[in-house]
């Protein structure tokens, strides 16, 4: 038996912030005092609190270490494990809280956190199948293979889950078609093909709870009458490969895949297909065609998939989010319980990856109907450096940006419709009152233009027209003409695109263009960017009346384009200025004015 | 018995190819099949080993 567990986050957020060089170090410490033994370590999954990591929790005390870097595991051992006294230094601190906390409990982040489909990562060591039996799983499954297939569809519908990878359809409803369609070879599909930036929702998932997506296929399976499935993943996730595979080669030495598993009369077994990261393999018809080995590239619908799917049999295709929610549902009472969460319309939780100018990055799971405001302040703990919110680009690209004015909307489906964004697979990008709306359009714009598969005219020729007008405005080439431009071409590629990806690009100028109209007519008929992002569109200048000639600004500055007396004001020279922004970040009395090229007053208030 | 699909004696026979139906609950639950003292008692030392509270395992 173990006195203690040490769960170290092994996902690739903290592997990359240096949580396996913690490992290392800790074990070089307990080796050293001859203690090894006497502690159980796992890399196990992502608690979620990607910004503070790398993180180690001590279980059973509970307490939870992070920013470790190797020279502290020496005090940690030997004041925590052999000592039993907490480090207090390594403890959580920030401006959200009084005094150094220890853990859930006392952690704001957490605080408004509800954990189920995270309610395994960072708790068990994901190569064990051993410890997600021990946590309830396979249950659900096992009820589910003495269950009608009918049955399992109605219970699904019945909890109300809508998928969690982008349109939010009826998981039940879905599998009813599948289960309906005529046919005896069938499959399941798992859409791992997550491709927004700034978002790891399924690669979290992934990695800390492989099993939980092998039990939702099987549930999916036994359901619709499917023996087969495929998991079709990034390759640019090998962590999360290579747990599915170790995943899927203990759940068929345990008869949990493969033959007339646990004595049924069902077969499945999964197979494991990586994509090659193109944005367009999220969409579900061009996901099968990649997976048959084709070119990645959608196709029209009718026929759906769950009519003519996977090599031209009926389909199922479900985001892994939506999968790791299935044996909550299916096992006993789980239906009415997951329907207790939520809203009317949107049943559950709905896990989000935080990024951008927010204080705590991370992953978070949190109750559908939650507000926007709860989730940037209460879970987010803010925007950093306490400037003020501007806007939040919710669903990716292919999403829409919630202004300010709409902190207090609800997350649910139709809410986030309503305002013109969508839940998309739930990426928040969190922006200040530094970024430009104009550039942050064109941002998302230039990466589904190039991510276009070019199949049809509206989308592969529409997003290059709508680029070019944003990179003319964001350059001070903007016409009055060009918002009136932008909108026409946005509804008709909307309108008129075969698939998802063309259907939803011109989200993120729409959305910006509804909510921050006055900052496109600024680009375009002052010819300036109050953000300080498009360089063709502001100068620096020094506010003589505040400088105090502390000189931080010098000592920013990669090109001397600041000169100056000490303790007195300085300049910028325009000529050799290149906007690059070191100066603003670094001056403490606020005193680098944004102004419009060719003109000394302030006008950025 | 090191983990759940070795067998605590001659009575348990789960195994891809010999499947038994309670197969997932005898892990935590288990013997099912026959009444066992030790047997049970090798089950409960895999849990032990592993989990971190008392709330780590669900039924």
């Amino acid at each position: 038996m173990y006195e203690k567990h040490l769960m170290i986050c092994g996902a690739t957020g903290c592997l990359s912030s240096g949580s396996q060089a913690v490992e290392q170090a800790l074990i070089e410490e307990m080796e050293k005092r001859g203690i090894k033994d006497q502690y159980r370590l796992v890399m196990g999954g992502c608690p979620g609190f990607c910004e503070v990591g790398p993180i180690i929790v001590i279980y059973p005390d509970e307490v939870f270490y992070c920013r470790l870097k190797p020279g502290d595991m020496a005090e940690l051992v030997e004041k925590h494990l052999v000592g039993g006294e907490l480090v207090e230094r390594l403890l959580y601190k920030g401006p959200d809280v009084d005094v150094p906390s220890r853990f859930y409990d006392t952690i704001p982040f957490y605080a408004k956190q509800q954990f189920n489909v995270l309610r395994n990562s960072g708790i068990i060591d994901p190569e064990s199948i051993d410890e997600y039996i021990m946590r309830g799983g396979y249950r659900a499954f096992t009820r589910a293979l003495g269950m009608d297939p009918a049955a399992i569809c109605e219970e699904v519908k019945k909890a109300g889950l809508r998928g969690r990878g982008g349109a939010g359809f009826s998981t039940g409803l879905k599998w009813e078609f599948t289960r309906k369609a005529p046919g005896l070879k069938k499959y399941v599909v798992c859409n791992a093909d997550e491709g927004d930036p700034g978002a790891f929702m399924d690669r979290s998932i992934l990695e800390g709870d492989p099993h939980a997506i092998l039990e939702g296929m099987l549930i999916c399976g036994r359901a619709i009458g499917a023996d087969e499935g495929y998991i079709y993943c990034r390759a640019e996730y090998p962590l999360a490969i290579k747990r599915l595979k170790i995943a899927i080669e203990q759940a068929t030495e345990y008869g949990i895949l493969g033959e007339n598993i646990l004595s049924y009369d069902f077969n499945f077994k999964i197979n494991i297909k990586e994509g090659a990261g193109a944005f367009v393999c999220g969409e579900e018809t061009a996901l099968l065609a990649s997976i048959e080995g084709k070119r990645g590239m959608p196709r029209s619908r009718p026929p759906f998939p769950a009519q003519s799917g996977l090599f031209g049999k009926p389909t199922t295709i479900n985001n892994v989010e939506t999968l790791a929610n299935i044996p909550l549902i299916v096992r006993e009472g789980g239906a009415a319980e997951f329907a207790r969460v939520g809203t009317e319309g949107s049943k559950g939780t709905k896990v989000f990856a935080l990024a951008g100018k927010i204080r705590n990055t991370g992953l978070c799971e949190v109750p559908m109907g939650i507000t926007i405001r709860e989730i940037i302040y209460d879970v987010g703990g803010g925007i950093k450096g306490g400037r003020a919110f501007k806007a939040v680009q919710a669903g990716g690209p292919s999403g829409g940006c919630i202004p300010a004015e709409q902190l207090d909307l609800p997350i649910d489906y139709d809410s986030l419709n309503k305002a013109g964004a969508i839940m998309g697979s739930g990426g928040l990008v969190v922006m200040d009152e530094r970024t430009c709306m104009v550039d942050l359009a064109r941002y998302f714009l230039s990466f589904t233009q190039k991510e276009s598969c070019g199949k049809c005219t509206p989308c592969r020729e529409g997003t290059k027209r709508m680029l070019e007008i944003l990179n003319r405005i964001t350059e001070g080439f903007g016409i009055p003409e060009d918002l009136d431009t932008l909108d026409s071409l946005a509804y008709s590629i909307k309108d008129s695109s075969l698939c998802g990806l063309g259907q939803t690009c011109p989200n993120p100028v729409l959305s910006t263009i509804r909510y921050f109209r006055n900052e496109y007519e600024e680009h375009i008929n002052d010819k300036y960017c109050r953000a300080g992002v498009c360089k063709a569109l502001f100068t620096y200048r020094i506010d003589r009346d505040n400088c105090t000639g502390c000189r931080a600004c010098v000592k920013a500055c990669p090109v001397d384009a600041i000169k100056g007396e000490k303790k007195e004001p300085h300049e910028i020279n325009q000529e050799l200025c290149t906007r690059c922004g070191s100066c603003i970040e670094k001056c403490r009395q606020d005193c680098i004015l944004i102004t419009p090229v060719g003109r000394e007053a302030d006008v950025s208030n | 018995m090191e983990r759940f699909i070795d067998h605590c004696c001659k009575e348990c026979t789960h195994a891809s190819d010999t499947p038994c139906k309670d197969f997932v609950r005898c892990c935590v639950e288990g013997p099912v099949c026959h009444d066992d003292p030790a047997c049970s008692a090798k089950r409960k030392a895999i849990i032990e080993k592993v989990a971190l509270n008392e709330q780590f395992v669900i039924c």
